[in-house]
């Protein structure tokens, strides 16, 4: 589930990638023109190219509703990302990211390139000479930047609005398609994650880097990074004993979190005699939070495992 | 009583003759065989451990399939003590949409079951099954669908039939153990 937001330069491949991206993800991509010619219903003569001509329009009232353009644009846009929330949506221009940029599933794109790389691809794509292409560039830069910041007050330049910013320059559509894919890929699954905390005790503490609490985790993680295998490092954490007022007095914390399986993973390089303790709140998780998958890979497991992978390659 | 099989290598015992690996290989054919009759199927071997149970499988399988063969290895990075796991020799026939099985020697953590699965199906195969001759259910980290296994086995080291001890023993037509002390 993908909401993504793309804003581009002119030029920069941005509504290609969109395309390809639309394509890729098999789901509807709201733009400019889809939304002038379904968010306000019908226009009266002249509007639409009033619309096109000046962001400014976009904050006169439409006859007759008490509200703007501008506010259409940002109540449309955010009942099209709920009515799509279980599935992709891509939204390109319109200042997407200011509106939806804050949902949780939202990945920001920024597309950029230089101007001499755009200029080249303005003038080929409609076969006129660099000059006329730069002055289209211009032209739809200022337009661009205008309507970004006469609706919301933003600057499309400034990078912490975006999650991810391509420079285009020696990138192709198929590169960016790739790295947005598999950064909506792992985003989900952080959002997901989030998600199922909301439905039970559990309690989300994703960090942003993992830091190891010892050599054994940080082993582990290397062997499945070896396998190709994704995983994610303490991101949840299961209450499983509270006192009389609520409090939480025990909870299970798993090491490590295989999305592919859905599968969490508790190491233990403790003696045996420690390990009856981790046994039963594992025995308590599996009660308390039916449906989730823990397994305890105990010392012994681990240590053959490096030994055989030494040994044997796996 | 071991013995040993070369300088370095001892031998507990021996633990499936040639003829139980055999009559195994073929009961597992046969399954296959009822299982996918009809249906489109490549099996695929993964070299070298599965390479004697590969060839035993396949002939057992009474079917008009389609055969090939994948390689792995563990590329080692001279930053990082474990290196990576890297597709040395990839299929060439194309699976798309086709019933695929996984015939490996042995499964244990299916750590590398696991990465070869997720590697053919990028490949778009209508589904993939696994078949292994020896199978370790309880050391298994990874979820895998096994779906055939000739053997369940316990923790011990196993040589021959394909498993090897630093690329020897893998021509014995026996499966023998090895003592784990031995390094």
């Amino acid at each position: 589930m993908a909401l993504i937001t793309i804003s581009r330069q002119s030029g920069s491949l941005g509504d290609e990638l969109a395309e390809y991206l639309s394509e890729r993800l098999a789901c509807p991509m709201v733009t400019r023109d889809y939304a002038l010619n379904n968010f306000f219903g019908d226009l009266p003569e002249g509007v639409t190219a009033r619309l096109n001509e000046s962001a400014k329009f976009f904050l006169n009232e439409i006859p007759g509703t008490g509200h703007t353009y501008r506010d259409v644009i940002i109540e449309k846009l955010n009942e099209t990302a709920d009515s799509y929330k279980d599935g992709d949506l891509i939204v390109l221009g319109l200042g997407g990211f200011y509106v939806l940029g804050g949902r949780k599933q939202a990945v920001n794109i920024r597309v950029f390139a230089s101007e001499e790389t755009r200029v080249s691809r303005i003038a080929r794509k409609y076969n006129i000479s660099s000059d006329e292409a730069a002055s289209t560039l211009a032209i739809g830069d200022r337009k661009h930047k205008r309507f970004v910041s006469i609706l919301y007050d933003k600057d499309t330049s400034s990078t912490d609005l975006y999650d991810l910013a391509f420079n285009s320059d020696s990138l192709s559509v198929e590169e960016m398609g790739a790295a947005v894919l598999s950064l909506c890929e792992k985003h989900d699954i952080r959002t997901s994650i989030s998600e199922t905390t909301r439905n039970d005790e559990s309690i989300d503490h994703q960090s942003e880097t993992p830091v190891f609490k010892n050599a054994t985790e940080e082993e582990f993680a290397r062997i499945l990074n070896m396998y190709n295998i994704e995983w994610m490092y303490e991101p949840k954490t299961f209450p499983i004993e509270w006192d009389s007022e609520g409090n939480i007095k025990m909870a299970f914390s798993p090491d490590f979190y295989l999305p592919k399986f859905d599968l969490y993973l508790e190491l233990t390089t403790m003696d045996q005699k420690y390990v009856t303790k981790k046994n039963k709140k594992l025995r308590m998780v599996k009660e308390l939070y039916p449906g989730v998958n823990v397994k305890i890979v105990y010392k012994r497991d681990f240590q053959e495992l490096v030994e055989r992978l030494r040994a044997f390659g796996g | 009583m071991s013995f040993v099989l070369d300088d370095s290598i001892e031998i507990k015992r021996t633990v499936y003759d040639s003829n139980t690996l055999q009559e195994k290989a073929h009961e597992l054919g046969q399954q296959i065989t009822g299982d996918y009759k009809g249906k489109e199927l490549v099996i695929v071997g993964v070299i070298k451990g599965a390479l004697y149970f590969f060839s035993d499988l396949t002939r057992a399988v009474d079917l008009p399939i389609m055969i090939d063969m994948i390689g792995f290895g563990n590329i080692p990075d001279t930053t990082k003590k474990t290196g990576a796991v890297k597709i040395t020799k990839d299929i060439n026939i194309d699976i798309s949409g086709k019933h695929v099985i996984i015939a490996e020697d042995v499964i244990r953590t299916g750590l590398t079951t696991a990465y070869l699965t997720s590697y053919l199906e990028s490949k778009g195969p209508a589904d993939i099954a696994i078949c292994t001759m020896f199978f370790n259910p309880d050391r298994l980290l990874i979820p895998i669908p096994v779906k055939y296994y000739g053997f369940e086995i316990d923790d011990s080291w196993l040589l021959g039939y394909g498993m090897d001890r630093n690329e020897i023993g893998r021509n014995l037509p026996y499966v023998a153990e090895l003592p784990k002390k031995e390094q």
